[in-house]
């Protein structure tokens, strides 16, 4: 492989594993808007909040692993309770109240992270055998980058085999595509919000974790990932996960190429692909409903 | 002459057929009802005529002109009004407000920002005079979310018909209603659409049967007969069809 | 009330406009004009959310757009009349309006949001990157700020704090009643209705994207105009007036003044601002106080203020009658 072939596919990976978390990121809102109707504006700030709680137990444990798990199971448990206290009793205005109430949470959790751990920058250290460079067939690659691929294919995987193979996958398939429905199958639907809505978060916490040893964790990580998260699942189409999936990837390979090559601009490339898409399709790429 | 058609108008929602070569004819003046059970695509029927989505097959032509493509709005102005099965008033405004919609709506004014609408006395006369032919005077400044389910009943049909429409689509205007709101709405809609074409879906049979000039039946989709109501209720076939799905 | 009392009313309210800056002295006269200008903000933003029921995250790009109108005009214009360069910032709103209208007059209302604050991200980035046009941190500063009057005849010091105060007055005064009017033409019934139950205002014959996206260009255009008045009163606009934050504190005042009137955003506005000024002094963190009030709002009072004022009237008449 020729040095030029090597960048084009290197960054090619980059721009996958970055696509392979924003779905993380967005299969999670995906989910909880479908099932819900309620696009949350939380979920960047517990997506970042899970990347400062990875740091501090890994500050505790001294174990990566440990950071995985925990943190994001802790902030999975915290969107419950924001669900449950919060945004299930505030109805007003229909949807705008929701969105309101959630930029209100996200704001707390925003500021709340500044006041703890200050504006610095934070290191999460991974653990050596994850460190370093592999080669493949003459690319040198870091591992931990394939390491995310992996791991977020493996969770798109159980995912896939949840919605598609059990019968809760059912309902909420069911319930994304026709909310009424739910409540004909007679299932308990307030518990089911509360686990797709931990669930969800619970995603993000993953993504949030993951990616902290790459981009260190600061006040300023949700901005970029989430303000990405959240156009995808309007262009993707509101509730359609695959929509998101793919979304995600295109914008994952659009932001690693277009820094390589019009690195001003890269920004505005999303944008640009979200304004296209959106003139010609107002639902979105796969979307039908439209509330 | 025929005021609308329908020609062979089929729409499937993912595979689903809705409608199948759907033959509507509807002569000007006349009184024509849409029955049939539970199922059998009225309101899809209703929804592909006045706008709200395009059919998959076929065409709609209206007073001759091909509208199959055209929008809500489009219909309306052209002359068509439609109520709702599913009351859709606007609920924090008040009946005199709700009504004063479809007056501005009638009397083209869509972008006036030079004028207070309270001082239009025009306007305010004809909504007032609306109101008390339907009875809702009394009710003038009460949002309409607070109105009772009868009254609100009034409210949506007279505002499809407050834009003073050649032709009126009725889906269902008594759901929901007790015998005595069922009795005082067939009434108002008598009186409301004396001249009007007028086109109703209805489950019940005592109010088709006085009111209707002429009826169709649909059954799955397709039109299983159509003619005065004489001859539908001794038609074997929709006998069938009613026996078979809606008694049970 | 009779619309004598009501005249004489609006009197008292003018004469204590009049009188206001002799009164209480510099500082309380700027942040007179602070506040006016979150006013007139949170009302144009007010049109399109309490109005017509459409959250935007993004409008401070329209306060933007307006504010770096005028100030790039007065930079790079000599003798550029006052007026213009205000008209300059609210026709470059305006434009921008116009040229998003298109696409996001069709959307639902959460798309509408998520796009505006994708926009409004994207106006942000854009400001803090093309640093040539808009001197990114830094803004732009320093430009001059005309006089008002007509060339030989008068002319009035607008850099003088009181003189400006007076004609912020004008201008403010101006669009906020240019605003209500609306509200009270058939094209403000119309704006409720497409609030209420759009799908029936299409219904009755009225053209919902049209309709939409002229309140977009009226509520667009007249954040612009506050955002050029912002500019001359700071003779300074940085990007920061484009940041996220300052697209939800409009937001923030309607939901506290009260959504569902004229005037609850602008009782919002006056509440922040003295709240700006106690909160400020004795703590940093803003983001953390606006987002426990937004949480306060929307679960104890969802219509604000001017909500809660009704909610004990109506509690108060009860009692009475009984």
């Amino acid at each position: 492989m020729d040095a030029t072939m090597a960048m084009y596919v290197a960054q090619g990976l980059h721009g996958l594993a970055y696509g392979m978390l924003l779905f993380l990121v967005a299969s999670g809102l995906t989910l909880i808007f479908g099932m819900m109707g309620i696009l949350t504006l939380a979920h960047a700030a517990f997506f970042m909040l899970a990347a400062y709680f990875g740091f501090q137990v890994l500050q505790i444990t001294q174990n990566f692993w440990m950071a995985l798990i925990v943190a994001p199971v802790a902030v999975g448990i915290l969107g419950v309770l924001c669900e449950r206290f919060l945004i299930r009793k505030a109805h007003v205005m229909g949807h705008i109240g929701e969105l309101i109430l959630t930029v209100g949470v996200a704001l707390v959790i925003m500021d709340a992270v500044k006041a703890i751990w200050g504006t610095e920058s934070l290191y999460l250290k991974v653990p050596e055998y994850l460190q370093g460079l592999v080669s493949i067939g003459g690319l040198e690659y870091p591992i931990y980058r394939l390491f995310i691929i992996g791991m977020a294919l493996l969770l798109l995987i159980i995912l896939a085999l949840i919605l598609y193979k059990t019968r809760l996958g059912l309902i909420v398939r069911a319930a994304v595509s026709d909310a009424d429905m739910v409540n004909a199958l007679g299932v308990n639907v307030p518990l089911v919000f509360m686990l797709v809505f931990g669930v969800g978060t619970w995603m993000a916490g993953v993504a949030g974790v993951a990616i902290a040893p790459i981009l260190t964790v600061f006040p300023g990580l949700a901005d970029q990932m989430g303000m990405d998260a959240y156009i995808i699942v309007v262009v993707g189409g509101f509730g359609s996960l695959s929509g998101a999936f793919l979304v995600s990837i295109i914008f994952g390979l659009l932001s690693s190429y277009g820094v390589q090559f019009i690195s001003q601009l890269a920004p505005v490339l999303m944008f640009i692909f979200m304004a296209i898409v959106l003139i010609i399709k107002p639902a979105g790429i796969f979307g039908e409903r439209e509330d | 002459m025929n005021i609308l058609e329908t020609k062979e108008v089929s729409h499937d929602f993912r595979g689903l057929w809705a409608l199948r070569n759907v033959n509507l004819q509807i002569e000007k003046g006349e009184r024509h009802a849409i029955i049939g059970p539970n199922g059998a695509g009225k309101t899809t029927l209703f929804n592909v005529i006045t706008g709200t989505y395009v059919p998959s097959r076929g065409k709609v032509f209206f007073k001759g002109k091909d509208v199959t493509k055209a929008k809500p709005h489009d219909m309306v102005r052209l002359g068509m009004g439609r109520s709702f099965q599913i009351t859709s008033t606007f609920p924090r405004l008040t009946a005199f407000e709700n009504i004063r919609m479809a007056v501005l709506s009638k009397r083209g004014i869509r972008f006036n920002l030079f004028q207070k609408v309270d001082k239009m006395k025009s306007i305010t006369e004809e909504t007032d005079a609306i109101l008390k032919r339907i009875n809702l005077d009394g009710e003038r400044d009460l949002p309409a979310s607070a109105l009772s389910y009868g009254k609100n009943r009034s409210l949506e049909i007279s505002m499809a018909l407050s834009t003073d429409p050649e032709i009126v689509m009725l889906d269902e205007p008594t759901a929901g209603m007790s015998r005595d709101e069922t009795h005082t709405a067939v009434e108002l809609v008598r009186r409301l659409t004396e001249g009007k074409t007028t086109v109703i879906i209805e489950h019940d049979m005592d109010v088709v049967f006085s009111l209707a000039d002429r009826i169709t039946v649909l059954h799955h989709g397709e039109i299983l007969a159509v003619g005065a109501p004489k001859e539908i209720g001794e038609n074997q076939a929709v006998k069938d069809a009613y026996l078979g799905e809606m008694e049970v | 009330m009779n619309k004598k009392t009501k005249w004489i009313l609006w009197g008292v309210f003018l004469i204590f406009l009049i009188v206001y800056p002799l009164v209480f002295g510099i500082y309380y006269t700027n942040v007179f004009v602070t506040f006016t200008i979150a006013a007139l903000f949170s009302v144009s933003v007010n049109m399109l959310l309490g109005f017509t029921g459409f959250l935007s995250f993004g409008h401070a790009m329209f306060f933007g757009a307006g504010a770096y109108g005028t100030a790039i005009a007065l930079a790079h214009i000599k003798g550029l009349p006052l007026l213009i360069s205000v008209f300059i910032g609210f026709m470059s709103a305006v434009l921008l309006a116009l040229i998003l209208a298109p696409l996001v007059v069709r959307l639902s209302v959460t798309a509408f949001a998520m796009i505006h604050m994708a926009f409004g991200m994207l106006m942000y980035t854009l400001a803090l990157k093309l640093r040539n046009i808009t001197g990114g941190e830094d803004g732009i500063g320093g430009f001059p700020i005309p006089s008002f009057g007509v060339p030989g005849i008068f002319s009035i010091d607008m850099t003088d704090p009181t003189n400006f105060y007076y004609f912020a007055m004008a201008i403010i005064g101006f669009t906020l009643w240019i605003l209500w009017f609306i509200t009270k033409t058939p094209f403000g019934c119309l704006m409720v209705g497409i609030r209420d139950n759009a799908k029936r205002i299409d219904y009755l014959g009225f053209k919902l994207p049209q309709t939409k996206g002229v309140v977009y260009l009226i509520a667009g255009g007249c954040c612009g105009i506050a955002g050029s008045i912002f500019a001359l009163f700071q003779n300074l606009i940085s990007a920061y007036e484009l940041h996220i934050m300052h697209s939800f504190t409009p937001i923030m005042m309607i939901m506290v003044g009260g959504v569902g009137s004229y005037f609850g955003p602008i009782l919002g506005a006056g509440i922040f601002t003295m709240l700006g000024e106690l909160t400020t002094r004795y703590t940093e963190r803003v983001e953390l106080v606006i987002g426990l009030i937004l949480i306060a709002v929307i679960m104890y009072f969802p219509l604000g203020c001017i909500g809660f004022y009704h909610y004990l009237k109506t509690k108060y008449l009860k009692r009475k009658a009984a």
